[in-house]
Formats: structure tokens, C-alpha cells, sequence
């Protein structure tokens, strides 16, 4: 009898210790692709970008940039990325995955990240991949364990010089629990604000294979943006106002910057409380109106408007123009909502 | 250049005199305008740079004065509610012209037309902001009408916000709280220019300016490019650009920096000498808790602004120099009743006391003299030197420049030195206790 008892707490135990080491894991396909991108003024981008699929790339959405939203659900520890490298020519290479500030991906088989190295014209060994890569025509699979929450871009870790500005980026998020960006975060809203660039010229350059040493476009050294986008779009007159909550309501406002130059967001009439950046949490939040978004960062800033509205959010760094015209560029606005009546405020330092 | 710098630098030494002969120990103040109500006008002129040229502007001028780059500073008290009216009198062609106050939350803004951003004052119309100055600080303003032009065009100002209970006399405090007490403060707002886009703006081909093609090739403070920065405020050969940068402070003194970055680059502003402990951001102070005073306040000798915002940072100068500051033949002495190595009131580093100058200086006739040498080594010496020599440093006060480190933000249109810089003075204790 006394056997039996231990037999089954045996059973119980080993249950419950397989039941935790096979954590769940969050899973995403995404497909890198060559699209054309039209501009307010009519022009039309080569661009690279992502397309997110279901399951087994069984059926995929149509590419764009910023490439889709992964969101990871609060206490995931595994993110699992598949990505089909479907680039098409002339000019195409092969692409990855890193997320900067998470640890570095495996291939899930893998003990350590393994970057790709290739010789240059000495014989040199040069770093062209940071991790493992996916060839055109093939897949890949991008493992990351001990994921942290918070706001992160993820993005090309190949040739990123160029695949990055070519538009392989986008946004991911992890809340710390349902409704806490972070621990000891609450947050009522939340709104996302993916700052990026444009040159045409190096797209142009890239995609026709005029790109590289001994080519028309050397290097990204006299890089020229002329399009300045805030999630994925120039302002123009068709730009609609974003909804951002009501006021007395904690906004959380997601700041991402996947372009190559730094800006500055400033929200008319509003001060941000700057609380977390590139996914670390601050001890203590900064008041500021006109925080400094760099170049590959991610800042996260809550706001409680006081009253319904629209509101301009502009980039004081005055990337204000689309090419030569005006308006345009990196301004956008965001539309308060009047309090519900009875609603709780949460008031505003 | 080099005449044009000696000719303008001649007012210089007369100014610094007769700031020592004023009975107030005050090295100088921010030049501005006080006041709830403020009436303002959009308006194009020119203003000059070093190196001889001249620049078309649009600008903010007071009431219906001549445009001055930067705009009036606005020295506000806390808990006033301000009324700011914009006239619109730019050239044809201009279009709209608006102000955005980004420090100050809320806000009304009435007449004129609804812009992409605020309203805006129409050609030959005018248009009222209102707000409550609610919380102390340096700010920016800035035109909000097709900002990457009207910025760069000169249209941007400051506004200083007084804390309640300020007193110029008995109580000069940034917040209010004792750890932002200051005994000078200076103004350091930071701009650049692309001169190409004036031209064609004056040439009347607006529609030619390309942003994307953006180049700066001049730096201001205060609406000056170096050596100007250095001149007398209100000089009447720079009469669209009244204000001046020309720090001063004593040992142990603590002088207040408001920079206020109106430009669209980051300019590293740094501070030879010493550190700047940097207590605010964007008019907010760096505290752990409201009230705390600023307790998250970082030393640094480098501050970038991002563009829009501002910084204040409390500086304080002491030597460790190696050698005794005061010269050792003077019979001074160093007491240092409060175990911080240094004297009291005259902040000398007392483990120097009595070190000798470790070097000996050449003799006069050996000597090639800079114009801001004094005559010896000694805080507050000023000996005498050859005929033509000298000059700009009468009380033998210490020099730092102060200025971008993006190093070629330190020249006018490729000309070194020039640009974003000026001189910090160490003028000796108050009275000094060298040459009295």
C-alpha cells in the first residue's frame, strides 16, 4: 500500500515537472518579400518587408512595412519566429531575424548563436550575418528562451546596412501581465508610434543590383532619406487621426525608430512620462515633452490627457516633408476621446 | 574677419569694468521681457554673421519693433495666465506663421486659422495663445506653421517661467526649491542655418527650398555665431540681435545654464573647467518624488538638448590646480572650516595653498601675449603687459571655452574658430584679493 501512495505522488510529480518544461511558446511565420510602395506624391519604393502567415506559411497577409505586430501574450518564456525568404530579383540576399535586446536567436537545434561570415576580396573573414540566415527559396526558424517583456523592434541580422533601411523591421511587444506594460505599469490604452525612413535612391540602387563596392551606390554614406514615415506612412491629407483613448485614461504611447537617422516626438501640448527604454523599465520616469527617440530604439511614455482632442504629434528633428513638398512627413495626430461619463480619472502629474 | 573680431572686441574690456564697479555682485542677468500680456510680430529682416554676411530672416519682434533672432525671451512668474497675440507680417508669399509653447500643457488659441498643428495667423492677421504658466522652468517656443522652414527662417524664442516666491535680490532660485538656488544665470539657446534656404526664400523661391537637403554650415547661441556671442548685449551694430552668451561666475559661485536647443540637430554642449550638474529637463526637475528637490540631477561635462527641449544645469567652478590660485606672495590665507579642502569664501583648493607656479614663465620678451591673457597665472592678476598687448581680460580673470563638441559646429561657413562658442570668465572673488 505504502508502495502504491509512492507510486502515484511519483506519477504526480513527474507530470507536473514535464507540464512546466514544456512551457508553452510563442509562435509566428512571417514572410520576407519584394513589394513596390507608393508614396503621397506618387512615387513608387522597391521595398523589403514582412508579411505575417498562419501556421506552416499555410496562407500569408500582403507585405508591408513596418512589418506586422508580434505580439507576445504577458509570460511566454519561448518565442519561436519560422521565416520564409521569399526576396525576389534581380537583386536578392539572404535575411534573419534578431530582436535587439533580447538575446541573441539559435535555430532551436543550436547551443549558441552562430553568425555567417564571408571573405572579402583579401580573404579576409567579414561578419555579413549576425545569426544564422535564411537563404532565398527557403525557410528558417528563429528560437529565443528567457524572452523579457517590454517594446522591441525586431529586424534583419543580415547585411543590415541595407536590409534594415530596405524595410525587413517591425514591432513587438510583450506586456508584463494583461494590461501592465511593465511591472507596476498599468495602462488603460496603448498606441504605437513606428517611426522610419526612406531613400529612394538606395531602394532603387538595391533592388536592381547598383548596390555594393564597384557599383553606382558605394555604400549608405551619403544616405538621403526623403520620405519620413510614422507607422508605415507619410503624412499626407489622407492621413486620419489615430485613436488614443479618452482623457482621464493612462495612454500608454509605444515610441519605435527603425530608420538610420534619430528624431524627436513631441506631443502638442502634452508632457510624456518617458518610463521604460529599449524595453527596460526605469526606476524613476522622466517628465519630458521632447524626449530623444535614437536611431534602432524603442521608448515607451504614458500620457493621461486632460481633455478630448486632437493633438499633432510632430518629429522636432523637422523631417516635416515628403521629398521637397509640405506638408508631410513625420507628423500625425492623435484623437482623444471625452471621459466617459463616470469614469475614474486618473488625473496627471 | 580677423579686423572686423579686434574692432568688435574693442567694447569689450569697457563692458567688463564697468560690471566689476556696480556695488551688486550679479555678473549679469538674462535680458528679456516680463510681463502677462505679450504682443508679438512676424516679421522678415537681416542679421549678420562674423564673417561679414548678412542673412535674411523671419523672426519674432516685440509689439511692432524690428525682428530680433532669437525672439523676446519671456521671463514669466509661475501661476500667471499669460495672453501672447501673433501678427502676422511676414512678406507675401510667407503664408501662416503660429507660435507652439510646447512646456506649457493645455492651452487655448484663439482667432486666426486652424493649422495642421495649432491656429495660425494668416497674411496681415493675428491670432491669441493663452495659458497658465503653471510650473517654473525653461522653455522653447517656436513657430508651428511649416516648421522645418519657419524654424530655420529664425522664428523661435525662449520662455523662462519664475518660481513662486522669486526674489532677484534675496531669493534667485530655477524651482523654487534651495538646491536650484543660483547666484548668475545665462541663457544658451543653441540654432543653426542652412544660408542656402534664406537665399531662395529672399529670392522669393520658397517652393525651391528642399528639406531633405538640409546642410547647416553656421551655429548660433542666443542668435550669435562666434566671436559676436562675446559682445556686449544690444551692441548697435547687430540690431536683430540684441542678446549675448558671455557666462561669468566667481569661485564657488553657482551659475545657472538654461539651454534651449531651437535647432533640429543635437548640439553636445560642453563646459571646460568643470562638470555642470544638469537638474532639469524640458522645465522639469530631476526628482525621485514632487518636492524632493533634484536628487536624480546628473554631473556632466556634455549635455545634448534634444531639439525643442531644454536642459538647466547649476555650474561651479573650484581649482585643483596644482598650484595656489591666489599667487603665494599676497599673504592670503585658506581656511577651510568645513572639511571640503577648500577656503571658505574664496574657495581656494587649500591643500595648494602656497604651492609655487610650477613653471617659470618666460620673460615678457619672449612671450607672443593672446588677447585674453591678464599678465600672470594667478586669479586676478593683472599685471602689466607690453603696449597692444591683452586687453579683453582686465580683472585676470580664468578662460574656458564653452561650445559644441560636434567640432564643426565651431567654425562660420567653414572659417575656424566661430560658431557655437564662447568664453567662460572666472572673474576673481568679489572684492579680489589680488590688485583690489
Amino acid at each position: 500500500m505504502r508502495k502504491r501512495i509512492f507510486q502515484i505522488i511519483l506519477v504526480i510529480l513527474i507530470t507536473v515537472f514535464c507540464l512546466a518544461g514544456v512551457s508553452s511558446a510563442a509562435e509566428f511565420w512571417l514572410r520576407a518579400g519584394t513589394f513596390i510602395k507608393t508614396m503621397p506624391d506618387g512615387v513608387q519604393v522597391p521595398m523589403w518587408g514582412f508579411a505575417r502567415c498562419t501556421a506552416n506559411f499555410a496562407s500569408c497577409n500582403p507585405l508591408r512595412v513596418p512589418g506586422p505586430p508580434l505580439i507576445v501574450p504577458p509570460g511566454e518564456n519561448t518565442l519561436v519566429i519560422h521565416v520564409r525568404n521569399n526576396l525576389a530579383g534581380p537583386y536578392t540576399e539572404p535575411v534573419s531575424l534578431v530582436i535587439p535586446g533580447q538575446a541573441m536567436p539559435t535555430d532551436g537545434t543550436a547551443s549558441s548563436p552562430a553568425p555567417v561570415k564571408v571573405p572579402d576580396e583579401n580573404g579576409n573573414l567579414r561578419v555579413r550575418s549576425l545569426v544564422h540566415e535564411t537563404a532565398v527559396g527557403s525557410d528558417g526558424v528563429y528560437v529565443w528562451n528567457a524572452l523579457k517583456s517590454g517594446t522591441y523592434l525586431y529586424q534583419s541580422g543580415t547585411h543590415q546596412a541595407v536590409q534594415i533601411q530596405m524595410g525587413l523591421y517591425g514591432p513587438l511587444k510583450m506586456d508584463a501581465a494583461p494590461g501592465r506594460a511593465y511591472t507596476g505599469v498599468p495602462f488603460d490604452r496603448e498606441v504605437m508610434l513606428f517611426f522610419s525612413e526612406i531613400d529612394p535612391a538606395l531602394h532603387t540602387a538595391v533592388v536592381t543590383n547598383n548596390y555594393g563596392p564597384g557599383k553606382a551606390m558605394t555604400s549608405t554614406m551619403y544616405y538621403e532619406p526623403k520620405y519620413f514615415l510614422i507607422n508605415g506612412e507619410p503624412y499626407s491629407s489622407a492621413t486620419s487621426a489615430i485613436p488614443a483613448g479618452s482623457a482621464g485614461q493612462r495612454v500608454l504611447i509605444r515610441f519605435l525608430n527603425a530608420g538610420l537617422e534619430s528624431h524627436v516626438p513631441i506631443l502638442d501640448r502634452h508632457y510624456m512620462s518617458v518610463l521604460a527604454e529599449d524595453g527596460n523599465v526605469f526606476e524613476h520616469p522622466k517628465e519630458q515633452y521632447a524626449p530623444l527617440l535614437a536611431a534602432g530604439k524603442t521608448l515607451d511614455a504614458m500620457i493621461t490627457p486632460k481633455a478630448q482632442g486632437t493633438y499633432a504629434v510632430y518629429d522636432r528633428m523637422l523631417s516635416l516633408t515628403n521629398a521637397a513638398a509640405s506638408p508631410g512627413g513625420m507628423l500625425a495626430h492623435l484623437r482623444i476621446a471625452s471621459a466617459p461619463a463616470g469614469a475614474a480619472s486618473h488625473g496627471q502629474r | 574677419m580677423r579686423s572686423i573680431m579686434m574692432q568688435r572686441f574693442r567694447w569689450f574690456p569697457v563692458m567688463a569694468v564697468l560690471l566689476l564697479l556696480g556695488a551688486s555682485p550679479a555678473l549679469a542677468a538674462i535680458q528679456g521681457v516680463t510681463g502677462t500680456t505679450f504682443n508679438l510680430t512676424a516679421k522678415a529682416d537681416h542679421i549678420s554673421t562674423p564673417d561679414g554676411g548678412s542673412i535674411h530672416m523671419w523672426g519674432y519682434a516685440l509689439n511692432n519693433g524690428r525682428m530680433q533672432y532669437p525672439g523676446p525671451t519671456l521671463i514669466l512668474n509661475q501661476g500667471d495666465t499669460i495672453s501672447i497675440t501673433l501678427t502676422n507680417n511676414l512678406p507675401p508669399g510667407a503664408g501662416n506663421v503660429s507660435i507652439l509653447a510646447p512646456g506649457q500643457s493645455g492651452g487655448t488659441a484663439t482667432g486666426g486659422v486652424q493649422g495642421l498643428i495649432t491656429r495660425e495667423a494668416p497674411p496681415g492677421g493675428s491670432v491669441t495663445y493663452n495659458f497658465v504658466a503653471a510650473e517654473p522652468g525653461t522653455y522653447a517656443y517656436y513657430s508651428g506653421t511649416r516648421p522645418e522652414l519657419q524654424v530655420e527662417m529664425g522664428l523661435i524664442g525662449t520662455i523662462i517661467v519664475r518660481p513662486a516666491g522669486f526674489n532677484e535680490a534675496s531669493n534667485k532660485t530655477a524651482y523654487g526649491h534651495p538646491e536650484t538656488r543660483y547666484d548668475d544665470e545665462f541663457l544658451f539657446l543653441l540654432s543653426e542655418m542652412d544660408p542656402n534656404i534664406h537665399e531662395l526664400v529672399e529670392a522669393g523661391l520658397m517652393n525651391m527650398v528642399d528639406n531633405t537637403k538640409y546642410f547647416p554650415v553656421y551655429w548660433f547661441i542666443n542668435g550669435r555665431a562666434a566671436p559676436d556671442t562675446m559682445l556686449d548685449a544690444n551692441v548697435s551694430f547687430l540690431p536683430t540681435q540684441p542678446y549675448n552668451c558671455l557666462p561669468m561666475t566667481r569661485p564657488g559661485g553657482r551659475l545657472l545654464m538654461r539651454i534651449v536647443n531651437a535647432s533640429r540637430d543635437l548640439h553636445p554642449y560642453h563646459t571646460h573647467g568643470n562638470h555642470h550638474k544638469v537638474i532639469a529637463f524640458d522645465g522639469r526637475l530631476l526628482e525621485s518624488a514632487p518636492g524632493a528637490g533634484p536628487d536624480l540631477a546628473v554631473a556632466d561635462f556634455t549635455t545634448s538638448v534634444p531639439p525643442g527641449g531644454t536642459a538647466d544645469g547649476v555650474f561651479q567652478w573650484y581649482a585643483k590646480a596644482g598650484w595656489d590660485i591666489y599667487g603665494t606672495d599676497n599673504g592670503h590665507d585658506c581656511v577651510d572650516g568645513n572639511g571640503d579642502d577648500l577656503d571658505d569664501s574664496t574657495y581656494e583648493y587649500c591643500p595648494d595653498h602656497g604651492k609655487p607656479f610650477p613653471v617659470d614663465l618666460p620673460h615678457k620678451n619672449d612671450t607672443t601675449f593672446g588677447a585674453f591673457w591678464g599678465g600672470g597665472p594667478f586669479l586676478g592678476t593683472a599685471e602689466p603687459l607690453p603696449p597692444g598687448e591683452g586687453g579683453f581680460n582686465p580683472n585676470g580673470a580664468y578662460f574656458f571655452m564653452w561650445h559644441s563638441h560636434s567640432e564643426k559646429e565651431l567654425t562660420n561657413f567653414d572659417i575656424f574658430p566661430g560658431g557655437m562658442l564662447t568664453m567662460m570668465f572666472v572673474e576673481p572673488p568679489s572684492p579680489p584679493l589680488i590688485n583690489p
